[in-house]
């Protein structure tokens, strides 16, 4: 079991000190910097070179990258080159608006679909199960910002009871984003959930199909405790990884919603730092994007050692 | 103008029974289409053409406004480092014409009208300019406006440590330490050499009247002599700018403005039809999202006239366009009003490759007209007969690709081979522009006419984007310069714009109307060039 975290730990440092390295030459290698992107077409040689000094990009690349990697290690993500304002802060900030986002869309999301996903696994091939599946497959074969217009033709409007974009900056208060997250929370849990349901439905299929559950059927129990008590941590088991991974594509999906709605988090944020090439917030939110996907792996691991008698007893081996 | 019929609207009435089905059709179709990119936003706008102007309006709502309120608007931000410092290149555009005034502005006639300059006038030759200020003027902190501001400000925007894009226009003739001020209301800018159409130079959005010795601060405070005065900015963020009642051309009509940024084309669309915001600023709207709007209940489409005008720059340093010959077939291949109706679908004027825009009193009418087969011919001559070039577009605005399509259509005719490359857009002014030898772009016109013919045109400026370099138009440039009289010195502007359409590099298609959306409430809406009436601007039923 130690042995097993110790190793997940130290290959989940692996992971983010590679990503670090990697989202550093890419963002070299996209055209144009900082300076000529901030100034656009007034990039003027004169304008340009100004800019470049004044944000230290005359210095070499590799020696910047060292500069960073020094300080993050010391807690200290540098400062943004367009605003000049301490990245750590900055994207903590955005950070605490796209997490009323996640918080919302995770359990919705996961609630929601792991009930329809048993629902459809028990009534299989009648018709909660066609409805359910139905309608999962079109919301997983829809793009997450077509849901998100039509959330937005419809309840903003149409039926104007939820704002179409949020006005507010990164600053505002928990009160004033709240009434603009339902929208951008339902497109994401819309899309995520179709995953989870189908997971979900599947492994209760076959884990209702398994002898042992035959077994408690004849021994007179219940449908509902059969379901509850045997069927459903083995069931949990596989879906599980899956709603870690949903969870950590909702980083990415989080991005395209957010711009959608205009909506002050961490994917908007992402998306003008790398429109504007500015590269220490681009690290530190690509920093963020692994630990979120490591931790969540590292969690369903986890989560299923303590559903899975098996793995437990078996010394940490999982398969 | 191309004939509009005249109904500012199809629909006059409200609908009674909520928003009708067409309608949320036409809409779940344009915003679908504005998220499809480019090609099947194109397909979209293509489609549509069958009843070009009909459904969006010519202009904004009639009628006046009542006192008060608060208007709302919506305005891509500049950047992340957005400041209210007007010389800035990162200045934050909307705020600017509501917090500050310049010495002189651009009349809707193309003429320089006065702001805190009543009048003005050069000496014999043009190498002083003498300004005299308006009194009575105060900031907003209270102070009163004195040409030590005026002065102040031009050594602001010549600073190198200002970096501003207008620097580069006024250094080659004002030395910021021969200002002179000898009265608290006169400004003399003594200049390095003759210039007679000085003034209009200081029409530039970078030329607002700060206050002395304010370099450091302005940028966040804002204080100006304008019609509002700033209670909030956050760059990239909501501001908000509320009524100076001691603004000396009076108090504005507004109580007060509300800025949001947002950096989505489709946010702005949607913030608009949810009755989130009155206006879309510096936002010109696609074809397919404007009919939408224009068939909301809550907002409607103004236009601002020949708002941008669209170019097709030759890079005149790259094969086959170095040979003038090349050029001129390129621009007898095609036909500008084909290009109009395709890609705007009449919404605006054919330009004939003449960038100075219809309105301006320098403009000339004269050009060759579209004739295709000498275009082969030139060709032919030129050993370019079955020319083929790359024309590059993006989705960095809508109507490119459009435009690039229609042009591409109309040189075949003439047996040109255009091949239309789509870039990205993010980096499509660092990589694309000035850089590959045909591509598409556009500017927004409200330059005066010596600003535009020298930025853009003249051999060796920074924003020369077609690298032409042509000895007689320069001289006629300052020639023109050094002509005191107005009469002769619109001649000869007039000579260097028909050199730009002879021998220049750019393909000027069209200018094109702004598509403005707007809310129903709002009246008073006037915008053209660099110039938007915050004066004036107000709401209905406020």
């Amino acid at each position: 079991m130690l042995t097993f975290l110790v190793r997940r730990v130290v290959s989940a440092l692996g992971t983010l000190l590679l990503s670090s390295v990697l989202v550093f030459l890419a963002v070299q290698a996209l055209p144009g910097d900082v300076a000529t992107q901030v100034l656009g077409r007034d990039a003027t040689p004169d304008a340009v070179a100004a800019l470049r000094k004044q944000m230290g990009l005359d210095q070499p690349g590799w020696e910047r990258y060292g500069h960073w990697i020094n300080g993050a290690l010391h807690g200290d993500f540098g400062t943004s080159l367009v605003t000049t304002k301490p990245v750590g802060g900055e994207v903590a900030q955005y950070l605490g608006n796209s997490a009323l986002i996640a918080v919302v869309t995770i359990l919705f999301a996961v609630t929601g679909s792991l009930v329809l996903g048993i629902v459809a696994g028990l009534y299989r091939d009648r018709w909660p199960d066609h409805l359910i599946s139905t309608v999962s497959l079109i919301g997983m074969s829809v793009p997450e910002f077509v849901v998100a217009t039509v959330l937005v033709l419809a309840f903003s409007v149409t039926v104007p009871v939820l704002p179409a974009v949020v006005l507010y900056g990164p600053g505002a208060s928990t009160g004033q984003l709240l009434p603009a997250v339902w929208l951008p929370a339902a497109s994401l849990a819309i899309v995520m959930a179709a995953y989870i349901v189908r997971m979900a439905r599947t492994s209760v299929i076959d884990v209702m199909a398994g002898e042992y559950v035959t077994t408690a059927r004849l021994k007179g129990l219940s449908t509902w405790r059969v379901v509850t008590r045997h069927a459903l941590p083995s069931a949990l088991l596989p879906t599980l990884h899956v709603i870690a991974l949903n969870v950590a594509w909702l980083v990415g999906g989080v991005a395209v919603v957010e711009n959608v709605f205009n909506y002050p988090g961490i994917g908007k944020l992402m998306l003008s730092s790398v429109q504007n090439r500015d590269l220490p917030v681009i690290q530190a939110i690509a920093l963020i994007s692994a630990v979120v996907y490591v931790v969540c792996n590292l969690a369903a691991d986890l989560g299923s050692m303590a559903l899975n008698p098996k793995l437990r007893t078996r010394g940490g081996r999982i398969r | 103008m191309p004939p509009f019929t005249s109904e500012t609207s199809h629909r006059t009435a409200p609908a009674a029974a909520g928003l009708p089905r067409r309608s949320l059709l036409t809409t779940a179709a344009a915003i679908g289409g504005a998220l499809g990119g480019s090609a099947l936003l194109s397909g979209c706008s293509g489609a549509a053409s069958a009843s070009p102007t009909r459904a969006v309006p010519t202009r904004g709502p009639a009628g006046r406004p009542d006192r008060g309120g608060t208007l709302r608007i919506a305005r891509p931000p500049a950047s992340d480092a957005e400041t209210l410092d007007p010389a800035s290149a990162l200045s934050a555009y909307e705020y600017l014409g509501a917090l500050y005034n310049r010495l002189v502005r651009m009349g809707p006639d193309g003429t320089v009208a006065p702001d805190l300059a009543e009048s003005w006038e050069p000496d014999a030759k043009a190498t002083t300019w003498t300004f005299r200020l308006r009194r009575g003027v105060t900031f907003h902190d209270g102070r009163a406006f004195t040409s030590a501001d005026a002065a102040y400000t031009l050594r602001h925007i010549l600073d190198t440590a200002t970096a501003s894009p207008q620097a580069p226009v006024l250094s080659p003739l004002v030395d910021p330490k021969r200002l002179r001020t000898p009265d608290a209301h006169t400004l003399v800018v003594p200049l390095k050499s003759p210039h007679a159409e000085f003034p209009s130079l200081l029409t530039h959005y970078n030329c607002y009247v700060v206050p002395d010795g304010s370099a450091r601060s302005i940028g966040r405070t804002g204080i100006g002599t304008g019609p509002f005065r700033l209670t909030s900015f956050a760059a990239a963020g909501p501001g908000r700018v509320t009524a100076y009642p001691d603004h000396w051309a009076g108090r504005p009509v507004l109580d007060a403005i509300d800025f949001y940024s947002v950096a989505d084309m489709q946010a702005r669309s949607g913030a608009l039809l949810a009755g989130q915001v009155d206006l879309l600023s510096q936002t010109n709207l696609d074809f397919a999202t404007a009919r939408v709007i224009a068939a909301s209940d809550r907002a409607t489409i103004a236009r601002a006239e020949n708002a941008q005008w669209y170019v097709l720059p030759m890079l005149t340093t790259e094969k086959p366009f170095t040979d003038v010959r090349v050029r001129q077939a390129m621009k007898l291949a095609y036909d500008p009003e084909h290009i109009l109706k395709a890609a705007l679908q009449g919404a605006g004027t054919a330009g004939w490759d003449n960038p100075v825009p219809p309105n301006d009193p320098a403009h000339t009418a004269a050009h060759p007209a579209h004739d295709p087969e000498k275009a082969r011919h030139l060709l032919k001559k030129a050993g370019y007969e079955r020319l083929a070039v790359d024309l590059y577009t993006s989705s960095y605005d809508p109507i490119f690709t459009p435009m690039a399509l229609a042009y591409q259509e109309s040189a075949g005719r003439a047996g040109i081979r255009i091949r239309v490359k789509t870039a990205a857009a993010d980096s499509y002014y660092t990589q694309i522009w000035m850089k590959k030898p045909l591509m598409a772009t556009y500017w927004y016109t409200g330059r005066p006419v010596d600003q535009l013919l020298n930025q853009v045109f003249r051999g060796g400026s920074s924003y020369n984007e077609t690298a032409w370099a042509d000895k007689e138009f320069d001289a006629l440039l300052d020639r023109a310069r050094r002509e005191t009289d107005t009469g002769r010195r619109r001649e000869l502007y007039g000579q260097a714009q028909t050199l730009v359409i002879e021998r220049g590099g750019a393909i000027t298609p069209m200018f094109a109307d702004r598509l403005v959306g707007i809310s129903r409430k709002v009246r008073g809406y006037a915008e053209h060039g660099f110039e938007f009436d915050y004066l004036r601007i107000g709401l209905k039923g406020a």
